[in-house]
């Protein structure tokens, strides 16, 4: 038992963190806002070239074969530094092929690693709800093709990514998961406006004829493919999130202690002092709870209910967090021109996806409710 | 980072729970909660705790060389945890003296307090909170005056302590006094242990909102557990200072660090979790429907995930004891997150179970022994005792994040 990074996870942190803090300024987050395409090229290149983009990948597959732990912390930093780049989508995506998929569509992992190829994934209807049932999209077998009808939303970088993982109903076989290249006839991306301003799209599947070549895992595994995937999504977007809420509360600490009003810093008031410290403690928990779901996922345990336990509490809590950032800010982080906003949007949309607050906590209290026994805190629970 | 418990550490979990079933009988956890002294005292329950301190479990993470383990702090968590699972009993490696001796006493202070507190022949109160001063410790006037010569040297002690738990059956107080009395806020402070039958020391018993006879093993107990302690011309040898004179403040805090966090701190809070679980899929009749309410399972979800975080931020306070590192601002999170969990969570079990929760035990129609009720007179002791939430976030806010004092 010992719940802080060590060394070696230190060490990955504090170089990401000075990466970030270098090369994803807030005047490159603003420019990527107003650019088509919504990411720096130029910032995805830099992270490719450190092999990042592989740090959590098996080393067959180019990556670098580090422990899961080291992914989420790269998450944070990224996030820390809103980075404009795929990163979650491609890291998420990417992780599923490395455990689930075809010798052809794990060799695609070497042109991920080098950065020449975006990956995003797709699991929500229309709805919106966050669950692996993939609801929303059905796939009908015709010879060696499956044909896809209906559709996916909130899929991150679609429009950068050359392939997409999707889950979708297989007739008769329950979920299913296919890697499907985003250039196929019939597939058609919208995108959203979201308050990130980020590449979020709906996806809507007219016919898409997807070839069996394409489909991921046996139709037996489709179940356990689509957890792993909502998993590694739901954890990985909460250090992303945690990241970026820390930052946020620094930038609120910072500012406390040199903002004068009456005659002294504001951060000299208690009232401003108790929040910040509830803040910190907020950020904290989110961070205590998304490495114990990593480090169980990195292990092999079951992790769905750590992960649901992480989102709901930084879904929750890193809002909370954002938005008293800007209340010790007052008028000033209201401006455009300042940079806070930029991550109170961000962590507003965060905090959205992947599953909300409610829905994870229905996980939860499934989890706590209907399965059968007594529960103890720190002994796993089985979901329900 | 890792998350589990080593192979070893679980197989002594396996003993320690076998060492309880054989141990703690019905008798045995009634003496513990109905008996006068209280805590483990106990007649039944006494030879119990001769026979965990024989086995060292006690003591697992103090240095051998004065009669502990010299093992680690997690062992020592987990041991710990399973004892106040059983029998709402705190076991060993809390409270202030011993761990403060450690840290601060001289060679023959280590070799006379430790041995003796392993084997519960010595057991301290902590003499800290005046009738006008508690959170803020500096404003401490409780005088000890060094006087005589030779092999006389000694200190006289006038002054009043409150809010004493434990003075009934501790044989030492763990005193928090003001040697100068030139001096102001934390300078001029000592520390002395102070034998309790010490002629000119009186105790007199507080009778407390927890002093609610009946209450289930945890909650509030029948007879005054906190005391006021008065002190009229104690005489106190100059061997009883612990570290220097005027260097009580520092000695104070590193005993404090180790008070504020550990298993019984964090288990207190989280058991309350567990119960509304349990008795919420127990096949109560009044449990039934509320199992099945959209609005239940959303708080009982919301107050579990912040159980998780009271046990990792438990297990992040081990951690940084277990790396031999400094606290920066950690206990204090630990010791506001944990005590304030305890009571949402009491508070929102006592809405979901509506009029209810009122209901004492001995009542008819009560929950679980009334225990729902018990827990609403008890929770917010945790939020008052050992320094306040308020000061705690001082402390985060200060030391944690580098915010300023305010300007006079």
């Amino acid at each position: 038992m010992d719940v802080l990074p060590d060394e070696q996870e230190t060490l990955i942190q504090e170089t990401a963190r000075e990466f970030f803090a270098a090369e994803s300024t807030p005047a490159l987050v603003r420019a990527a806002e107003k650019d088509p395409s919504r990411y720096s090229a130029a910032l995805w290149k830099k992270i490719a070239d450190l092999g990042w983009l592989g740090i959590s990948l098996p080393e067959d597959c180019g990556g670098q074969g580090l422990p899961l732990t080291y992914a989420g912390l790269l998450l944070e930093e990224a996030g820390r530094a809103i980075a404009p780049v795929p990163l979650h989508g491609t890291l998420v995506a990417a992780l599923v092929l490395a455990r689930h998929g075809s010798a052809a569509q794990r060799a695609l992992l070497r042109q991920v690693v080098q950065g020449e190829l975006i990956l995003s994934f797709a699991v929500q209807g229309l709805q919106g709800a966050w669950s692996p049932a993939a609801e929303g999209l059905t796939g009908r077998a015709e010879g060696e093709y499956v044909v896809l009808n209906g559709s996916r939303t909130f899929v991150d970088g679609f429009r950068e990514s050359g392939h997409c993982l999707v889950l979708y109903q297989a007739e008769g076989d329950g979920v299913a998961a296919a890697l499907v290249d985003t250039t196929s006839a019939g597939m058609r991306g919208t995108d959203y406006v979201t308050t990130a301003k980020d590449s979020q799209a709906r996806v809507d599947f007219d016919n898409v004829r997807v070839p069996k070549s394409a489909l991921v895992g046996e139709p037996a595994r489709g179940a356990a493919i689509a957890r792993d995937l909502c998993d590694y999504a739901a954890a990985l977007m909460t250090s992303q999130l945690a990241g970026a809420t820390r930052r946020d509360m620094e930038f609120a600490v910072e500012y406390a202690g040199q903002r004068e009003a009456f005659g002294q810093p504001i951060g000299a008031f208690q009232a401003i002092q108790h929040l910040c410290a509830d803040m910190l403690i907020a950020v904290d928990g989110a961070e205590l709870l998304v490495h114990e779901a990593l480090w169980r996922l990195d292990q092999g345990l079951p992790a769905s209910i750590e992960v649901s336990q992480a989102k709901a509490f930084a879904g929750d809590k890193c809002i909370f967090v954002a938005r008293s950032a800007q209340q010790i800010h007052g008028g000033i982080g209201f401006m455009m021109e300042f940079d806070l906003q930029l991550w109170y949007r961000r962590i507003v949309a965060w905090s959205l996806r992947c599953g909300s607050v409610r829905e994870h906590r229905q996980q939860v209290a499934a989890a706590l409710l209907e399965q059968p026994g007594k529960v103890r805190l720190g002994m796993p629970l089985v979901p329900a | 980072m890792d998350f589990t418990f080593s192979e070893e550490e679980e197989a002594l979990r396996d003993e320690v729970q076998a060492f309880i079933k054989d141990n703690f009988t019905e008798e045995v956890l009634a003496d513990l909660t109905t008996g006068k002294r209280g805590r483990g005292f106990g007649p039944k329950a006494a030879p119990i705790f001769r026979k965990i301190a024989e086995r060292g479990w006690n003591a697992i993470v103090w240095p051998k060389a004065y009669g502990g383990q010299g093992g680690s702090r997690i062992t020592q968590f987990l041991v710990e945890e399973e004892f106040y699972r059983a029998a709402q009993v705190v076991i060993g490696g809390g409270g202030t003296g011993t761990p403060a001796v450690l840290a601060s006493g001289t060679e023959a202070q280590k070799q006379h307090y430790v041995p003796a507190a392993i084997r519960r022949e010595i057991i301290f109160c902590q003499g800290y909170s005046e009738p006008h001063c508690g959170t803020d410790l500096a404003g401490v006037r409780c005088r000890a005056t060094r006087t005589g010569e030779g092999d006389d040297i000694h200190y006289v002690v006038n002054g009043q302590k409150i809010y004493t738990t434990n003075a009934q059956v501790a044989t030492h107080i763990f005193l928090l006094v003001r040697t100068d009395p030139e001096s102001r806020r934390h300078a001029g402070l000592s520390i002395l242990l102070v034998p309790m039958d010490t002629p000119g020391i009186t105790v007199r018993p507080l009778l407390t909102v927890q002093n609610e006879p009946g209450g289930p093993a945890g909650t509030t107990y029948g007879e005054e557990r906190t005391n006021e302690v008065f002190f009229d011309n104690v005489k106190v040898p100059a061997s009883c200072l612990l570290g220097e004179e005027g260097d009580g403040w520092a000695v104070s805090q590193r005993g404090l660090n180790l008070d504020r966090v550990g298993a019984w701190r964090y288990l207190i809070s989280v058991k309350r979790d567990e119960d509304i679980v349990n008795w919420l899929k127990s096949g109560d009749e009044r449990a039934a429907p509320l199992k099945d309410d959209a609005a239940v399972r959303d708080k009982v979800a919301e107050l579990w995930i912040e159980g998780q975080v009271c046990r990792l931020m438990t297990m992040r306070s081990m951690t940084i004891e277990q790396r031999g590192q400094a606290f920066n601002y950690e206990g204090a999170a630990e010791k506001v997150w944990a005590p304030e969990h305890g009571v949402r969570t009491t508070e929102a079990i006592g809405q979901m179970l509506g009029p209810h929760a009122q209901l004492l035990n001995g009542s008819p129609d009560n929950v679980q022994d009334g225990l729902y009720a018990h827990n609403l007179l008890s929770a917010f002791q945790s939020t008052v005792n050992h320094g306040s939430v308020q000061v705690m976030r001082d402390q985060i806010a200060r030391k944690g994040l580098g915010l300023p004092k305010p300007r006079k």
